[in-house]
Order: structure tokens, then sequence, then C-alpha cells
């Protein structure tokens, strides 16, 4: 258990500074560079400002002070936020986002694991079909859909919520990880489901079933773990994906999340900045799916063999 | 007065009546057993009265005096829980794989409502089933298990909460010989002492004569006789029961006749085999140690063991799709390096046949496709038309018909798979087959006309056949000479009926004794 974390940890360090080296270049690629504006800045004005940042340098030399920089835990000052560190612009973003995501897989867990289970339950009948075909309507809308649907009736409509922006309270979390969660808990409710289908049919449920256990603790005990197999190896992904589709929700309800930063830093070329944003969201994603790989474990003991 | 009482049951899934018209008693301290062929209803009337099948039944049924047949949901579920106890056939699938050996066991002692066991009464429990090391056993998932220390713990639990009724579905054919004695008579212990009633599964006809008081033989969902265990055995009256107790292997039964061995073909000298031990540890596991033998021209050496003895190990060494550490494996003389190192001409001498017919072929590919792969790769020249010509022969003499090229393994039997299986390996045009428990999987009558097809393909092709398995009465119906493994050593190698009249090791004389 140890040794696969600690390998898995080591194996991540490569796995970076890969995405990192060839977000680099591809960011190079991309016209346009941090000091295009809408009035050309003089020609001395320009090549003092690319020489300040080492702009002027070979692209490997650029790299290559970027990562040794990035081991020092330096992620470069912003390119466009003059007055900001890279570091402190996501010490800003980062706990809104997290926040965010967080609770959005939180609720999409709650909300799908326990429709699926019913779902399960129920199945053939009206509310399993009811379930399904909500789940299916829930993954298929888009955040940019409900987000600005959940403002509209909630916020102008019925003037719960405030429409934009954070206030006071807690309050404000409601609609943005609403609109996050919501194609998640469809996608962790038919899983749930189909998992639960086919486990309940194995022969270990006949053996449980002939100790007259009763049937809901045939389902939670022996049927729910091996049954969220697939929603492990799902939701990896998912939650690196419900930050990094935070952009919209983040955007829509106009909060300060590292999301934002992202758009804005990929527009106005600012490199370090977006740099920084995806160095974080790979580490982010390497360390949902190490956490999918433990969880599978737990799941089911026989996938610790391999 | 019984203890369990069928009058009349009738079991319908679907539309299809399953089951019809039997009658079943089991009084307490006694055995009822049921014998059958595969598909005749042993099951479904074992397990639908008490809710465990999607069949429906009518009749009466009466478990201590509960009537089961109008039970709600509920009163089932208590009779389940309170009054019987359960062994299904498979071990493998039969325990829920996250939760432990323990939390299992303490979920069945307390299942109807007793108090909460303490861990060296758990303990205890294993060890009553014969299981060493029981206390480290508690805290180990089913996976660690094989399959016979798993069948053990579903015994356990299945006796774990004093039920009045066991009802077991061969519970010892996942056991070897000894350990299915031992099972048996802690079964007939607990009959004597709290006055368990068993109703039995078994195509063991030796246990089921010496264990169980009624038997009842089942055919197409009906009872076509029924009488005292032993006195039924010894002279069934139906032809029905007379083809399954002639279909079951005894060590009785008059030895066959086996044509001559040809000249000597394969030769194994100090075959071994071993394993780098798994997780951290370091050194190696011994599977297969020094093994010497020979196999002639249209012999058949049988390979006895009981699980671990590394008979497998052998099999797939011989067959080149397992590994050899060191010795040589020689045919007429020449030798047989791993199998990467085998030519193609190599490669087609030995072919491999395995236990689980249907897991072991494509449930993807038509049968026609699966008997014709082998052709693709070892007889790229052959035109489609004698391609064609081929499978038809080849179906032909595994005793199948045309009209099953195109179907897909799921709509196969077992027997039939079983078929597919040694008709793919016929395809290459071998001169000898591995069988590794190629006839264990299936019922006797189906396995005893598997045997019988070997035994024909042994005289006719005149191939050699190494066969693989824990039952040696089975295998004396086809094997000239029988080399029996105990933990990868040789203990014993000789002619058939010298070894079972005159065993010479412990090993031997407990398999011959168990069969």
């Amino acid at each position: 258990m140890l040794a696969l974390v600690a390998r898995r940890l080591l194996t991540a360090i490569p796995t970076l500074l890969g995405i990192i080296l060839v977000s680099f270049v591809l960011m190079k690629l991309a016209p346009g560079g941090p000091f295009d504006g809408e009035r050309p800045l003089a020609p001395e004005t320009r090549a003092a400002l690319q020489s300040a940042y080492g702009l002027d340098r070979p692209i490997w030399e650029q790299a290559w002070i970027y990562v040794s920089r990035l081991v020092q835990g330096d992620f470069g000052p912003s390119l466009v936020y003059r007055d900001f560190t890279v570091t402190e612009l996501v010490a800003q973003g980062l706990p809104v986002s997290l926040t965010l995501g967080g609770l959005a897989v939180i609720l999409a867990m709650l909300v799908g694991v326990s429709l699926g289970l019913l779902a399960a339950i129920r199945a053939g009948q009206a509310t399993d079909k009811a379930i399904m075909m909500l789940a299916t309507v829930a993954t298929a809308l888009p955040t940019f859909v409900t987000g600005p649907a959940l403002a509209l009736f909630l916020g102008l409509w019925l003037g719960l919520l405030l429409v934009s922006g954070r206030g006071d309270g807690v309050a404000w979390l409601i609609m943005p990880v609403t609109a996050l969660a919501l194609p998640v808990a469809g996608a962790i409710a038919k899983l749930t489901r189909a998992g639960l289908a086919s486990v309940l049919k194995q022969d270990h449920i006949r053996t449980a079933r002939a100790r007259g256990l009763p049937e809901s603790r045939i389902l939670l005990r022996h049927g729910l773990r091996p049954s969220l197999v697939p929603v492990a190896s799902y939701l990896g992904p998912a939650a690196a994906g419900l930050l990094t589709g935070a952009v919209v929700v983040e955007t829509v309800f106009g909060l300060p999340g590292l999301g934002r930063y992202f758009v804005q830093g990929a527009l106005n070329r600012d490199y370090p900045l977006v740099l920084g944003v995806v160095t974080i969201y790979a580490a982010l994603i390497i360390l949902f799916n190490l956490f999918a790989d433990l969880i599978y474990g737990w799941l089911d003991p026989r996938m610790r063999e391999s | 007065m019984s203890l369990y009482e069928i009058r009349d049951l009738g079991i319908m899934i679907g539309d299809n009546r399953l089951v019809e018209g039997v009658d079943l008693d089991v009084r307490a301290g006694e055995c009822t057993a049921i014998i059958g062929a595969s598909g005749s209803g042993k099951s479904l009337t074992c397990l639908t009265p008490f809710g465990l099948t999607p069949g429906r039944f009518s009749g009466q049924v009466l478990l201590d005096g509960r009537d089961l047949a109008n039970a709600a949901a509920a009163q089932l579920r208590e009779a389940r829980s309170q009054l019987a106890g359960f062994v299904f056939q498979q071990p493998l699938t039969a325990l829920t794989p996250h939760l432990t050996v323990g939390a299992q066991l303490h979920e069945a002692t307390t299942q109807a409502g007793g108090p909460r066991p303490s861990r060296s009464e758990l303990a205890r429990q294993l060890e009553r089933v014969g299981l060493s090391r029981a206390d480290e056993r508690l805290d180990q998932f089913p996976h660690r298990l094989s399959g016979g220390e798993r069948q053990r713990v579903m015994i356990a639990a299945a006796i774990a909460h004093d039920p009045k009724l066991l009802i077991a579905d061969e519970p010892t054919s996942a056991l070897d010989a000894t350990l299915r004695r031992e099972i048996m008579n802690l079964l007939d212990r607990l009959r004597a002492e709290q006055g368990l009633g068993l109703l039995l599964v078994s195509h063991d006809l030796a246990a089921v004569a010496d264990h169980a008081n009624q038997l009842v033989v089942m055919d197409k969902g009906r009872v076509v006789e029924r009488g005292p265990a032993a006195s039924l055995i010894a002279e069934p009256q139906e032809d029905v029961t007379r083809e399954l107790i002639a279909a079951i292997p005894d060590l009785n039964e008059p030895p066959p006749r086996l044509p001559p061995v040809g000249d000597r073909q394969l030769v194994a000298e100090a075959l071994t085999v071993s394993f780098p031990r798994p997780g951290w540890r370091r050194g190696t596991i011994q599977a297969l140690v020094d093994a010497d033998f020979e196999v002639g021209e249209g012999e058949a050496l049988a390979i006895v063991g009981g699980s671990g003895s590394g008979k497998s190990t052998l099999g797939r060494a011989i067959a080149g799709i397992g590994p050899v550490t060191a010795g040589t494996i020689r045919w007429k003389g020449e030798e047989l390096p791993e199998r990467r190192g085998r030519s193609q001409r190599m490669r087609k001498l030995v072919q491999p046949v395995f236990q689980d017919p249907v897991a072991s072929l494509d449930p993807q590919w038509t049968v026609a496709d699966i008997i014709a792969e082998p052709l693709g790769f070892l007889r790229p020249d052959m035109l489609p038309e004698e391609r064609i010509e081929k499978i038809r022969d080849l179906l032909g003499k595994v005793g199948l018909s045309e009209d099953q090229a195109e179907r897909f393994p799921a709509s196969l039997s077992g027997g039939q798979a079983q078929r597919v299986a040694i008709a793919r390996a016929l395809a290459a045009d071998p001169d000898m087959l591995v069988l590794d428990e190629a006839t264990s999987a299936l019922d006797p009558l189906i396995g005893s006309g598997i045997l019988q097809l070997l035994g024909e393909l042994r005289d006719s092709n005149r191939l050699s056949i190494l066969f693989i398995t824990h039952d040696i009465a089975a295998a004396r119906r086809l094997c000239h000479r029988v080399i029996v493994l105990d933990e990868g050593w040789i203990v014993e190698c000789g002619d058939m009926e010298t070894v079972i009249t005159d065993p010479q090791s412990a090993v031997t004389r407990k398999l011959v004794a168990a069969s």
C-alpha cells in the first residue's frame, strides 16, 4: 500500500515535467505575446520588457529557468497582473476553486449514489425509469446552460440568491456547486445503478440472502461496495474535471477562482500564469487518480494484489 | 415426523414447468441425498422453496412445522436465517469479496439472533471444518484462500447458527478426496449430536452410499426412483438410475481393456519448475521438482494429486504454455525448448484442453472459427474448402453435429463446449493431448461421455494423452499408467491397476481410499 503510494508519487514527477514542457512549447507556438496591446509598444520598451522577463533567451533556456524556479516553489511573476506573482494569484483562486469542486464532488456522490441505489432497488419500475431519465438529462445539460438557468430562476425571478459574486455567508455556493455537481451526479447515478444491477446477480448475494439478512443489509453491506468500482474509476478524472469545469461556472457566477485566471492568462499570453495553473491542474489530476486507485483496493480487496 | 417435508412440489420459471410432483422428506438427524444429471432440477428443488431462485413453486412445504408454501417474504427470510443453512456449489464466488472471513462468519453466527461470538469462538468454527491457522484466516479476504478453503469457510458459515436443516448443493466437489471425507464425517457428527437434518445434492456416490439414509433420483424435473441410499445404489431398478450410477467412475468397477502402448514418444528428465515467491519475500516456490517420466504412442498417463500438488504446472510445462526452470523434455529424442523456442512443427505436437470449457472458448467466436484458428496458423496453405471440410470432419470426430458450427459458446452445454475445445486441440493434428481436469467441471454422465471420446481418440488416432485430475477413478477408465504428485514431487509412478491395488505412499492410499 505505502509502496504503491511512493511509487506512484515518484512516477508523477516525470509526468508533471513532461506536461509542463509540452504546455511550455505549445504556448510559445501560439501567435502573439504578453505585451501585445491595442497600442503597440515602442520597440525599446518592448525589448526592455522582453529582457526583464527573460523572454529574449532561447526557449530551452527559458524552460530550464522556469522549471528550476518551480522546484523552489516559485511560479514566477504574472506578466499581465504586474503587481502580483503567480503564487499570489493561485493562493487567491485555488481555495475558491477547491471549495466549489470539493463540495460539488461530495454533493454529486451523495445524490448520485443514493439515486442510483434507489433505481437499482426499484429496477424496472416507474421510480427507476424516472431517475434514469433525470440522470440522462442532468448528464446532457452543459453547465453553461444550467448555470444561467439557475441564476435566472433562483436569483432573478425568486430573488433568493445572489446572481453573481460572493456576498456574505455561504449562500453564494449553492448555485455554482449545484450547477457543477448536476452532470456528475447524473453519471454517478447511472454507474451506481448499472454496477449494483450486475453485483446483485452474483453468487455472494445469494449467500447473503440465504442467511436471511434483511434486503437493506444485503444491499448496503454485500452489494454496494463492489458496485462502486466503476464510480471510483469515473470519479478520479471527473473530480479533476470539476476543477477545470469550474472555468465556466466561475465565469457565469463571477467568482474569483482559478479557472478565471486560467482563461484570462491564456487570452493574454500570460505564460507563467497559464503554466502555473496547468501545473496545479496536472498535479491534482494525478493525485485524484491515485486516490481512485486507493479506493479500488478498499472497494474490492482483490484489486490490491495487482 | 419429518423435519422437512415436501409434497407434490412443482416449480415454474417464466412459463416453463421445470420440476413436477416431487415428494421429499428429511428427518432430524438423517441425510436425504438427491442425485441426477445436470438439468434434472436438483438445485431448483433444494433452493426454490426458500425463495433463493427466480422460480415460483406450488405444493406443500413444511419445515419444522412451518408452512413455507404460504409464507410471506418476511417469514421465509426468518426460516432461512433461523432454521436452515445453505452450502452452494461454487466456492470461488459464494463469499462476499470485500468482507473478511471473520466478518462473514460473524454475520453467519448472529444471523439467527444469537449472541455476538468472540474471536476465539469464530476461530474454533474454522478449526471445526479442518482449516489450519484459523485465527490468521479470520482477517483474510476470501480471494487469498484456495477453492477448498473457501468451501470450508462456506460450510463453517452455514452451520454457525446451529440450523435444523442444512441444504448442501455439492458441498464437497471442489475439495480433494481426504477433505471430502473429513467434511462428511463432520456433518455426520452434527447430525448425531444436534439432530441436524441434511439435504444433500451430490455426484459422489461413495459418499452418498456411506452417509445418506434416503436417496432420491431425479430426471427431467421428476423423481424417478427413491429408497434407502445403500440398497438403491447397489440395486437400482430404473434405467435412468442405472445409467447415472454407471457413469460415475468407481474403483470397484472392472478395469477397462486398454490397447498396447507403442514406441516411446515423450521423455521428461529432471523437470523442475519454480516460481518467485509473491510479494516482498525472497526465494522461490518449488512447484515441480525433478520429475522424470515418459509417455508412449497411444498411451494415456494420469497425473493425479491434491490441489497445489503441481499437476497443472507439469501439464503446462509439457504443453509449452508454462515455464520450465530446469530439466529437459524430449519428443522422439529431439529436445523441446520452452514455448518461444518451439518451432511451428513442435508446437502442434502437444495441444492442451482446460477445465472450464465455456470459459476457455472466446464468447465472440463461432464454433467453426474456434476450431479453425489453429489451422490458420499451423496450416496456412490450406484452401478454404479444405478448411470447411476439416472442420466438418473434426466436429464429427468429437460427436457434434455440423449445424453446431455456426453457434456461439454461450449457447452450448458444458459437455458440448468441452467437445469443441477437444476439436480445437485436434485441429492441429497433434500427437499428444494434455487435459487439465477436463472432466471435473462436468456432470458425471457428460464427463463419462468425454472420457469415452478420449479413449476412442487414443485408440483410433494413436494419440498420447496426459490426463491431469484429482479423481483417480475417472483416470482409471482411460489411463494405462499413473503418476501421483504431492507438493511437487512424484511420490508414486506405475501401472494403474498395480497402484490402485497396492498403493505404496500415504498420499496414494488416501486418494484411492477416497475414490
